[in-house]
C-alpha cells in the first residue's frame, strides 16, 4: 500500500505536558482509518498538527509527500478538515459560506457553483442552503461544515467527531458521505470516541490513550487478538492492561 | 495584490454591513452624534455668553444721601441691581443674600468739596464670583465719577479740561477670518478625526478577530490554504475601510451641521451666534481637504493594525472590548492635551509622535499654514508606524498560542 498520509514519531507538548507522545501511523488510498480514544486522549491535537494549525514539538507528517512543517500551504491544499467545534458565518447563507471558502481555495465561476450544487446534493442540503446559516439546526450546521471542509475536493479527509450531537438521520448522511469518499479513492481519517460508529465504518484503527498509541491494526484482527466481541470490548481490555 | 486578500476583504465588509450593530457604530453614530454635539455645543456657548451679558449683581447701597450724584451713577448702571437692606450689610454679603455692599461715608461730599481725596467702602466676598465682579464694575463708575469731579475742579480754576485727555487703547485684530474660524475648528476637527479613526473601525476589528474566535469560525479559516499574511491583510483592509468611511461621515456631517447652524438654523434674529461666525468665516481649501484625507488614511491604517493586533489576544468580544477601552484613553489623552494647551508651540519632534503629529498638522493646515517639514515628518512617521503595526499583527496571527488560547 502506498501511504497518502504518513505520521512519523509525532510529539506535541503544551508547557511540558505531552498531549501527543511519539505517534506514528499510515493511511492509504480508499481507506477509512479510525482514530479512536476517549475524550482528551489527544485525537484533536494530532489532527490539528496534521492540519498545520499547531506546530509539532518533534516528529512530522507527510501528505502526498508534502511535509507539514516545510510545506504547510501545500498540505492544507490537499486536506479537508472538519473540526469538532464548528462555527459558520451566521450572517451568510449556506451557499455564501461555501462560496467564500471555495474562492479561498482558488475555485471560481461555474466550477465553484457546480461543486457547491454537487455537495448540496450529496449531503442533502438543498432545502436550506440558501437560508441564513444563523437559523440552522445543529445537524444543518454540521452538514454545512462538512461541505465547507471538502469544497476543494481534497485527497485526504480528516473528520473529528463528525456525528457527535447529530440525530439518526443526519448521522446516516454523514456516514454515507464518508463511505462515498472512500469509494472514490479518498483517504479518510475518522476520529471518534463512539466505538460502534468506528466498527461499522473503519478498515483499520489506532487506539489512543493519554497521547500514546496502544493499538494499531485492522478491526477484525484487533477483535480476535484480544478475544473481544466488539471494539468497545477491545478498547476496555487494552486500556486496563495499559496501566 | 493576492486574490485571497481581496476575497477576505470583500467578505469581511459584506459581513460587517449585514451586522446592524456595526452599522450603528460606523455610520449612524457619527452621522447623528457629530451634528448634535456641534449644534448643542455652539448653542450652549451662545447661551452662556448671553446669560453673562444679562446677569445682574445684587448690591446694597447705603449713604445715598451723602452723594446723590455718585449714587445716581451707581443706580443707573444696568448690571447692578440695588436692593434695600434693613439688616447688617456685612452679614448679608457673607450669607450671599446680596453680592456686595457699597457704603458712601458721611464725609464723602465734604471731602470732595474741600478737594481732598475721598473713598467709598466696598464689602465683597471673594469666593462669590458675582461679588468679585462688582469691584470691576464699580471701578468703571468711579473712573467716570473722578473725571466729572476733576472736570469740575479744573473749570472752577479756569483750566481747559482737555488736559484730562489720557492714553487710550485702540485694539486691531490682524488675525484673518480664516485664522479665527480655523482656531475653533482647528480644535474640533483634529479631535474628531483621531476619535473616529479608532472608534469607527473598532467594532469591525473585534468582530473579525476575537468575534471570529468566539463563533468558532477562525479555525476553519486557518485550515484553508490561504497564507496567514493574506488573512491578516484582508481583515486589516476591511477594518481600515470601515474606519475611513466613518471618519468621512463624521467630518462631513459635522461640517454640514456647522453650515446649517450658521446659515439659517437655530440662531436668533439678532445675530448668527458663534457657530454662525465660525461657519461664515471658515472655508477649507481643496488642497487642505486632500492633505487631511491623506494623513487620515495613514492614521487609520496605523490604528486599524493596532486594534486588530490587540483584539486577537482576546477570546471573546467582551474581552477584546476590555483591552481596547484603556488603549483608547492612551491615545486620546495626549491628543486632547496638545490640542488644548493655549499657545502651545510644538517643536519639530512632536511631529514624529503618532496621533499627536496628525492632530498638530491638521490644526496647522486648517489655519492655512503648510509647513513641508511638518507634513513630511508626519506622513513619514505614520507610514513607518503603520508598517510596524501591520507586521506585528501578521506576527501575532502566526502564533499558535494566541489563536488557540483556552
Amino acid at each position: 500500500m502506498q501511504p497518502i498520509l504518513s505520521v512519523k514519531n509525532l510529539t506535541k507538548e503544551f508547557k511540558g505536558f505531552k498531549a501527543v507522545d511519539n505517534v506514528s501511523f499510515e493511511v492509504g488510498e480508499g481507506e477509512i482509518f479510525g482514530l479512536l480514544g476517549p475524550n482528551g486522549a489527544g485525537k484533536t491535537t494530532i489532527i490539528r498538527v496534521i492540519a498545520t494549525v499547531l506546530a509539532p514539538t518533534s516528529g512530522t507528517a507527510e501528505i502526498l509527500g508534502f511535509d507539514i512543517v516545510k510545506q504547510p500551504e501545500e498540505v492544507r491544499k490537499n486536506i479537508g478538515v472538519l473540526t469538532t467545534d464548528i462555527g459558520v458565518y451566521e450572517r451568510f447563507s449556506g451557499r455564501e459560506n461555501l462560496r467564500y471558502f471555495g474562492e479561498l481555495y482558488g475555485l471560481s465561476g461555474d466550477n465553484l457553483e457546480n461543486r457547491i450544487n454537487e455537495l448540496a446534493k450529496l449531503l442533502d442540503m438543498k432545502d436550506f442552503i440558501d437560508r441564513k446559516s444563523g437559523k440552522y439546526s445543529t445537524g444543518m450546521k454540521q452538514k454545512l461544515a462538512i461541505a465547507r471542509s471538502v469544497i476543494h475536493d481534497p485527497k485526504v479527509l480528516i473528520f473529528d467527531e463528525p456525528t457527535s450531537g447529530l440525530d439518526v438521520l443526519a448521522s446516516q448522511t454523514v456516514r454515507n458521505f464518508m463511505l462515498n469518499s472512500k469509494e472514490s479513492g479518498k483517504c479518510v481519517v475518522f476520529s471518534t470516541h463512539q466505538m460502534r460508529d468506528a466498527e461499522k465504518l473503519c478498515d483499520r484503527v489506532v487506539i489512543i490513550h493519554k497521547g500514546k498509541i496502544i493499538a494499531n491494526d485492522k478491526v477484525e484482527v484487533l477483535k480476535s487478538k484480544n478475544n473481544a466481541i466488539d471494539l468497545e470490548d477491545v478498547f476496555m481490555k487494552l486500556v486496563k492492561s495499559s496501566f | 495584490m493576492p486574490k485571497n486578500i481581496i476575497t477576505i476583504w470583500k467578505k469581511e465588509l459584506k459581513d460587517t454591513i449585514r451586522d446592524r450593530r456595526t452599522l450603528v457604530a460606523m455610520i449612524l453614530m457619527p452621522m447623528f452624534l457629530m451634528p448634535a454635539m456641534t449644534i448643542g455645543m455652539f448653542k450652549l456657548m451662545d447661551k452662556i455668553m448671553k446669560d453673562q451679558e444679562k446677569q445682574t449683581v445684587k448690591i446694597a447701597l447705603s449713604g445715598e444721601d451723602n452723594s446723590p450724584e455718585l449714587a445716581e451713577m451707581i443706580k443707573s448702571q444696568e448690571k447692578l441691581e440695588i436692593v434695600s437692606m434693613n439688616k447688617d450689610e456685612r452679614k448679608a454679603v457673607k450669607e450671599e443674600e446680596i453680592d456686595a455692599a457699597v457704603v458712601i461715608p458721611e464725609d464723602f461730599q465734604e471731602k470732595i468739596e474741600k478737594q481732598e481725596s475721598a473713598s467709598i467702602d466696598l464689602i465683597i466676598k471673594s469666593t462669590n464670583t458675582k461679588s468679585a465682579n462688582v469691584a470691576t464694575i464699580l471701578s468703571v463708575i468711579i473712573t467716570e465719577f473722578n473725571n466729572q469731579v476733576l472736570q469740575k475742579r479744573f473749570s472752577e480754576q479756569n483750566i481747559d479740561s482737555k488736559i484730562l485727555s489720557k492714553v487710550s487703547i485702540l485694539p486691531e485684530d490682524v488675525a484673518t477670518e480664516k485664522e479665527t474660524g480655523g482656531f475653533v475648528l482647528g480644535f474640533l476637527i483634529p479631535l474628531f478625526i483621531v476619535m473616529w479613526s479608532i472608534i469607527g473601525g473598532q467594532y469591525t476589528a473585534i468582530d473579525v478577530s476575537a468575534g471570529e474566535k468566539e463563533r468558532k469560525t477562525l479555525e476553519s479559516l486557518l485550515l484553508t490554504s490561504v497564507k496567514r499574511r493574506d488573512i491578516v491583510f484582508g481583515k486589516f483592509l476591511a477594518v481600515s475601510s470601515v474606519a475611513f468611511v466613518s471618519v468621512v461621515v463624521a467630518i462631513g456631517s459635522f461640517y454640514a451641521a456647522l453650515m446649517y447652524a450658521g446659515g439659517f438654523g437655530p440662531m436668533d434674529a439678532t445675530g448668527s451666534g458663534i457657530a454662525g461666525s465660525v461657519a461664515v468665516n471658515f472655508s477649507i481649501e481643496p488642497q487642505a481637504i486632500l492633505l487631511l484625507l491623506a494623513v487620515s488614511v495613514f492614521l487609520i491604517l496605523m490604528f486599524s493594525a493596532i486594534i486588530l493586533s490587540i483584539s486577537i489576544f482576546a477570546k471573546s468580544f467582551k474581552e477584546a472590548q476590555n483591552y481596547i477601552g484603556p488603549s483608547y484613553l492612551v491615545v486620546i489623552l495626549p491628543v486632547v492635551l496638545v490640542n488644548s494647551i493655549p499657545g502651545f508651540e510644538p517643536t519639530l519632534w512632536y511631529f514624529a509622535i503618532p496621533a499627536v503629529n496628525a492632530t498638530l498638522l491638521f490644526k496647522e493646515v486648517l489655519m492655512g499654514t503648510y509647513d513641508f517639514g511638518h507634513i513630511i515628518l508626519t506622513m513619514g512617521s505614520l507610514i513607518i508606524y503603520s508598517t510596524i503595526a501591520i507586521l506585528l499583527a501578521v506576527k501575532i496571527y502566526s502564533k499558535e498560542g494566541v489563536l488557540f488560547r483556552d
